[in-house]
């Protein structure tokens, strides 16, 4: 089965995504991102004076695994999960909030932010985005996975990895 | 399960490479990324232990290219076979969509190899799965040891069956490294269009 991990596609991620362009303006961060618990980025916005980030993808799969980690140490002492979940560095800092059981959002920011405004907008932005999934009326796009696809993306395998002996 | 990303417009795919310890998983890991050209791959990100022990996860991201507009994308992990690493090797776990065993040939891993089997099929279970619905293939590494076992035993030990798909390899040469992955992805891709 296919699994879109949120219901995020036209109109709800349209609304998302600004959402995301309005925390960054002002909670004054540099990313944001939401991450979905297997390691992947579902959604993620820049600050337009931000440098480049480091790869979206690694930060995502070392997000989730933290998260997953914690959560488990949480849970080795019958805790259903840690309240808070800060990283602060010398230049950067790192802010988790969960948006639902599969998916995280997370807010990077340097020390022209203050952790305190960074907290407030991101929590706000849960709560919004929280919203804006349950009115989501879920009606995805379907996608074939027929014959067709599966030939052509087989043929990106052969592509890559060369084709079979 | 794969995920679709309707906005961003692509398909992930969750590949695990599973195992005990030192069967070689990292090892297939870090070939693949030398050997794909440079546009194809992401970053190897490795959290290891001073001595080269996985303790967390590898992780290496692989773009394919696009089908019918849509980016379509193999995230290859390994897990940490050392057998006191259980709850990590249980979090990689999660929303995986195909296996790759990496047994090793050595006469004393194979009660090690059986073991991380059932291992896998424990840890499989705690997120309601069966090795059944789960696409997978074993690859049989380190032929090239001077005692390795015959990879009919192995097999045998693994897949009494037979239903599986076998692989010969010596990982550390490259050797039998992209036949399993390949055939692990045709299996998800065919999964994924019965279920669709
Ligand atoms: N002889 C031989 N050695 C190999 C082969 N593949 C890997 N090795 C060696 O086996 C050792 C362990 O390899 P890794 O890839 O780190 O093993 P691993 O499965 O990731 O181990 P853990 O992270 O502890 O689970 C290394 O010294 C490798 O060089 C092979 O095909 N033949
Ligand atoms: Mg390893």
């Amino acid at each position: 089965m296919l699994q879109p991990s949120l219901e995020l596609y036209g109109e709800s991620f349209e609304k998302v995504d600004a959402l995301l362009d309005d925390l960054l303006a002002k909670s004054h961060a540099q990313y944001v991102l939401i991450v979905d618990l297997k390691g992947f980025v579902i959604a993620h916005n820049k600050a337009l004076w931000a440098p480049k980030p480091p790869s979206l993808d690694s930060l995502a799969t070392l997000i989730a695994s933290n998260y997953s980690a914690n959560l488990a140490i949480a849970k080795l002492f019958g805790e259903t999960g840690f309240k808070e979940m800060i990283q602060q560095g010398d230049r950067v800092g790192m802010y988790v909030e969960e948006l639902d059981d599969t998916a995280l959002l997370v807010t990077l920011f340097d020390t022209t932010a203050a952790l305190g405004r960074v907290k407030m907008f991101t929590k706000k932005a849960v709560t919004e985005i929280q919203t804006i999934l349950s009115e989501s009326k879920g009606e995805a796009p379907t996608m074939n996975f027929d014959e067709n696809w599966q030939n052509s993306t087989r043929a990106l395998i052969d592509g890559l990895f060369g084709p079979s002996k | 399960m794969s995920t679709i990303n309707f906005s961003a417009r692509e398909i992930n795919f969750k590949i695990v490479y599973y195992g005990c310890g030192m069967s070689g998983k990292t090892t297939n890991l870090k070939k693949i990324y030398e050997s794909i050209p440079g546009t194809a791959k992401g970053e190897l990100v490795s959290l290891a232990t001073e001595d080269e022990r996985t303790l967390f996860f590898d992780f290496l991201p692989l773009d394919l290219g696009q089908v019918n507009g849509f980016k379509t994308r193999f995230h290859l992990y390994t897990v940490p076979g050392q057998v006191f690493y259980n709850s990590s090797r249980k979090l990689i776990l999660r929303g995986v969509d195909g296996i790759v065993f990496v047994a090793d040939s050595a006469p004393n891993r194979l009660r090690a190899n059986a073991e991380s089997l059932r291992n896998l099929r424990d840890n499989l279970s705690e997120y309601g799965l069966s090795m059944d619905e789960i696409p997978y293939v074993v690859q049989v590494n380190k032929r090239d040891l001077p005692d390795a076992l015959p990879s009919e035993m192995i097999q045998q030990v693994l897949d009494p069956s037979g239903k599986i798909q076998f692989f010969d390899a010596v990982a550390a040469k490259y050797i039998g490294v992209t036949e399993p992955l390949k055939a692990v992805s045709q299996l998800v891709l065919e999964h994924l269009a019965q279920k669709a």
